[in-house]
């Protein structure tokens, strides 16, 4: 597997690192013959100002900044041929090299990307033309396409080689951004072409007002979305600082297990990445975790600090902490999405669980997580009468107790999860009680 | 030769609220002073004119690179250097469009005989024509000016508001924020 891997890597870094640069300097150094004919300098001159003003006209989107400078190029490209275009990209590469630290390499293989993409639009333009079959709206068009293609594909090898990932992964999660705008910008730019083909430079006005608004709209708009994203940022940390704040106050309540809710959210969420769960199901889980033992609010002080054995009727009202959790949670018409987790954590999988008698699938998959890491930490977890069980003999209890009390694939993970921790990571996180919230955040993240 | 451009960068910093308060300071102006003695040595010694703009051209272009945090000063070196190539690959003197330069009201007597330690007239044989004095700038000061110029003058525009402490900063509108903080 190896050496297939390297071998892969060395010939992409041939063809971007050798391929990319030969081909700018090859397609600069046919372009400069046009450059000189004079019939081009007008033309020259005014791309130039055209890709000053793009190169510092960005339209903003959601994830990434956008230059209209390709725009600018394509319609280079349409109007006046390949070299038109192949210039604006070196006036573009200019600037930007003097204004940024740039990689020589990097700005190398950049500029050949680029002047790559143009070549092929270009020559597909001309071989169009010439063979005089398709409306030009619609050669604008799939050229259009062409460009926006040539250059992800060719953007993503460059940009898989150097930061090592996969090319098609790359070029997707590029797609993902802004093919639309992208896409959008370059029909305007055809469209912008042909405008100032058919009347003039002069129309040109009209369309950087439209690019300039374009720009302005999407400036305001992703601004807005920017806001919004905060807000709800916002909101998300205050129900989750809510969240921590009611687990602390669970375990203070309860001296013998300071620390516990933490800690099996803790285990909770580690179960639900094994299992691959997204990672907003994995939040979830956490947050089952932080609140399973809400209900333990209910249960008087005497029960649940009793020192020594309880009687059956003590053991029946803890009990009754998986519903008293349930009624408050139902009730405050909030985190509806935890209610599995606190009402069901303590079934079993053979039906012998309270306060349902659920039986395997039955119960939530949230509850059967958070059955396995709360039955650990109880296990494994110093209280003030008693040491915590050896890691190695709770994974024992886990392991016998799979298919009867526990989700056998789940307690699989869970050992699995376990067993790869450090010794010093897996004392870590048992000892850390309620106090230590955050030093327990640290090593969770 | 900048000082329509100069003049309209003031007006635009002052409507945008700048003040001069205090003169940046300048690296190695020692470059800047020489490439200027140099020039009118040009001026003066017509045979060797080439030699002596084309180091003076080297001079400046250094004091630029020893002044480059600032980004108008990097402008100016992308506009210099255009210019330079042209110069350096035309014998040290800028050739420039008859075309073009007949609309200007200037006597073009010594261009075109050559006594005119700067500028040469384009013909067939110039290097790299596209670098050279070929656009008609009709305002507000009329001239014909090459692609360098167009850098030139905006950095000129940058280095102003800079001056007058309101800069822009193009990195950062690249980036899609509106100007730049205050350095």
């Amino acid at each position: 597997m190896q050496p297939k891997t390297s071998l892969r890597r060395i010939a992409k870094g041939t063809v971007v690192q050798f391929g990319f640069v030969l081909g700018a300097i090859l397609i600069i150094y046919s372009s400069f013959f046009d450059w000189q004919s004079r019939d081009h300098w007008g033309v020259l001159s005014a791309y130039t100002l055209l890709t000053i003003l793009s190169t510092f006209t960005p339209v903003r989107l959601s994830n990434t900044i956008l230059t209209v400078n390709n725009a600018v190029i394509f319609s280079g490209i349409l109007l006046f041929g390949t070299s038109v275009g192949v210039w604006c990209a070196v006036i573009e590469a200019l600037i930007i090299s003097s204004l940024t630290r740039v990689n020589v390499i990097k700005a190398a293989v950049n500029i050949g990307q680029l002047v790559m993409t143009i070549w092929t639009v270009g020559f597909l333009k001309d071989w169009i033309v010439s063979i005089n079959a398709i409306s030009p709206i619609l050669a604008d068009l799939f050229l259009a396409v062409v460009y926006w293609l040539v250059n992800l594909i060719l953007c993503g090898l460059g940009i898989s080689y150097f930061y090592n990932k996969g090319w098609i992964e790359t070029v997707k999660e590029m797609a993902k951004g802004f093919t639309s705008t992208y896409l959008l910008l370059m029909v305007l730019a055809g469209v912008g072409s042909r405008l100032v083909e058919s009347h003039g430079l002069l129309t040109l006005i009209p369309m950087m007002i439209a690019f300039i608004t374009i720009s302005y709209v999407f400036h305001q708009y992703y601004s807005n979305v920017q806001k919004l994203q905060q807000k709800v940022e916002e909101i998300k940390t205050f129900n989750h600082r809510f969240l921590t704040t009611m687990a602390a106050s669970i375990d203070a309540r309860d001296h013998y297990t300071s620390g516990h809710s933490q800690r099996v959210a803790h285990w909770a969420r580690e179960i639900a990445k094994a299992i691959g769960l997204s990672s907003e199901k994995v939040e979830e889980v956490y947050f089952g975790g932080i609140l399973h033992d809400i209900g333990k609010i209910g249960i008087e002080d005497r029960i649940l600090n009793k020192k020594g054995k309880l009687t059956p009727e003590e053991y029946d009202q803890i009990k009754q902490h998986t519903v008293i959790g349930y009624d408050i949670i139902l009730q405050a018409g909030m985190f509806h999405e935890l209610l599995p987790a606190i009402r069901s954590h303590h079934e079993r999988m053979d039906g012998k669980g309270y306060p349902d008698g659920l039986k395997g699938e039955d119960i939530p998959l949230m509850a059967r997580i958070l059955a396995i890491s709360d039955a650990f930490d109880a296990m494994v977890a110093d209280r003030p009468y008693r040491k915590g069980l050896p890691v190695e003999d709770a994974l024992q209890e886990i392991r016998r107790g799979a298919g009867t009390q526990f989700d056998s694939e789940l307690a699989q993970h869970f050992i699995r999860v376990v067993n790869q921790l450090s010794r010093e990571e897996l004392e870590k996180i048992i000892q850390q009680d309620g106090h230590e919230t955050k030093q327990l955040q640290e090593v969770i993240d | 030769m900048l000082l329509d451009v100069i003049c309209f960068s003031f007006i635009v910093a002052l409507l945008r609220g700048g003040r001069v308060k205090e003169l940046p300071k300048f690296y190695k102006v020692g470059l800047l002073v020489g490439s200027i003695i140099l020039q009118v040595c040009a001026a003066f010694f017509s045979k060797w004119s080439g030699v002596f703009i084309s180091v003076a051209y080297v001079l400046i272009l250094g004091f630029f690179v020893f002044n480059r945090q600032y980004e108008d000063m990097r402008i100016f070196m992308v506009g210099w250097f255009l210019n330079a190539l042209a110069i350096w690959t035309n014998r040290g003197k800028m050739p420039i469009d008859l075309e073009q330069a007949k609309r200007l009201p200037y006597d073009l007597e010594p261009v075109i005989n050559g006594t005119n330690f700067k500028h040469s007239v384009l013909t067939e044989a110039s290097n790299l024509p596209f670098l050279t004095d070929v656009i008609y700038m009709p305002s507000i000061i009329p001239r014909v000016i090459s692609i360098g110029d167009i850098f030139i003058m905006l950095g000129a525009f940058l280095l102003v508001q800079r001056l007058m402490n309101k800069p822009i900063s193009l990195l950062q509108l690249r980036e899609g924020k509106s100007y730049a903080a205050k350095n």
